[in-house]
């Protein structure tokens, strides 16, 4: 806190300062859901072109990959509205 | 909040320019009326209006069953059924039926709460509001977790905590993060994923529909950036459908998951 409060100094709001590190931390945490989404997804797809018959399944089963996957970007979306 | 709210430099003489007034009840609703000391504003107002609709839609639906449904009965039929076959039984196993009102009520309520964020003269997802979702999960939180003891006793979270599949040294480590999973993050993911959506949702065509608006109004209809922007918020607007349903469907396929780990802990 001492330490956003010295750079705010430069700049004067830190409020603005504040905002813009939680907004960078938001990007940083939506990275890796990102890249895990899409190799669920990816896979979800190959696999339903692989075996039409079982899509209902592999559906099922990629929203719940999906759901764990993105647990990460939402912690993330709340740390962004607390800071 | 101004920040992401337009990245426009700001006017003071114009606060209209600032920050369109429609997303600022996402977190401030002011109060109405009161009944006593209790104050009523829009956002409850609107929650009481979609538990109706849910309920006028299946009276209406289901009051004079008929071996040839109407259009209108086969599409709630559809939807009522996809949600026992799919997702009661389809996730759960034969047992699911006993759940079943539980995860249609949760469907259709959420379901009519997102999409009233699309439907014009209310463009207030109720679900955008945190205590909505909160207030959810914490009721399928309560039914799982209560649901796992009366099934497994205390070995719900023996079989939680102590892990027998997992080798003897990784218990310790896997039961803490099993532990903090099931009972911590698992009801903040499944009531946040469902908020953010509906936020991010809202905030999108609120800034693209509204910002493109104020944009062609102040400039005198001569802003090609606010036809853009509004040209680029009908699409949204189109896919805010596909969402609301996407996020009514994936809150009840995890309350649904989530009530059949806890009747078969080991799998």
């Amino acid at each position: 806190m001492d330490l956003l409060a010295q750079a705010a100094g430069v700049t004067g709001d830190i409020g603005a300062l504040k905002s813009a590190i939680a907004a960078m931390g938001y990007g940083l945490a939506a990275i890796g859901p990102g890249i895990g989404i899409g190799i669920v997804v990816g896979n979800a797809v190959q696999a339903m072109a692989r075996q039409p018959e079982a899509a209902g399944m592999v559906r099922t089963t990629m929203f719940l990959g999906i759901a764990f996957t993105e647990a990460l970007a939402l912690i993330g979306f709340v740390l962004f509205f607390l800071a | 909040m101004d920040q992401i709210v337009l990245a426009i430099e700001c006017d003071p003489a114009q606060p209209a320019a600032c920050a369109p007034a429609n997303t600022n009840e996402l977190f401030e609703t002011p109060t109405l009326f009161n009944i006593g000391s209790f104050g009523v504003n829009r956002a409850m107002l609107l929650m009481v209006l979609a538990a109706l609709v849910v309920i006028a839609l299946l009276l209406v639906a289901y009051r004079r069953p008929r071996l040839v449904p109407t259009r209108f009965g086969a599409i709630v039929e559809g939807v009522v059924g996809y949600v026992r076959d799919e997702i009661a039984v389809g996730v759960i196993g034969p047992e699911g039926v006993r759940y079943f009102p539980y995860l249609l009520s949760l469907f259709l309520f959420i379901l009519v709460g997102n999409l009233f964020g699309i439907t014009p003269l209310i463009n207030f997802p109720v679900t955008s509001r945190m205590a909505v979702p909160f207030v959810l999960t914490l009721v399928t939180w309560v039914i799982f977790v209560i649901l796992g003891f009366v099934r497994n006793g205390f070995g719900y979270v023996r079989d939680i905590v102590w892990p027998s599949t997992v080798p003897v040294a990784l218990r310790p480590l896997v039961g803490l993060i099993e532990f903090v999973s099931t009972f911590a993050l698992r009801p903040l993911t499944l009531a946040v994923r469902l908020f953010a959506n509906m936020v991010a949702g809202h905030m999108l065509i609120s800034v693209l529909l509204v910002g493109g608006f104020i944009f062609i109004v102040e400039f005198d209809s001569k802003s090609v950036l606010g036809v853009l922007w509004f040209a680029l918020g009908i699409p949204i607007f189109a896919f805010e459908i596909f969402v609301a349903l996407l996020q009514a469907y994936i809150f009840t396929l995890l309350a649904a998951v989530y009530i059949q780990s806890s009747l078969h802990p080991a799998h």
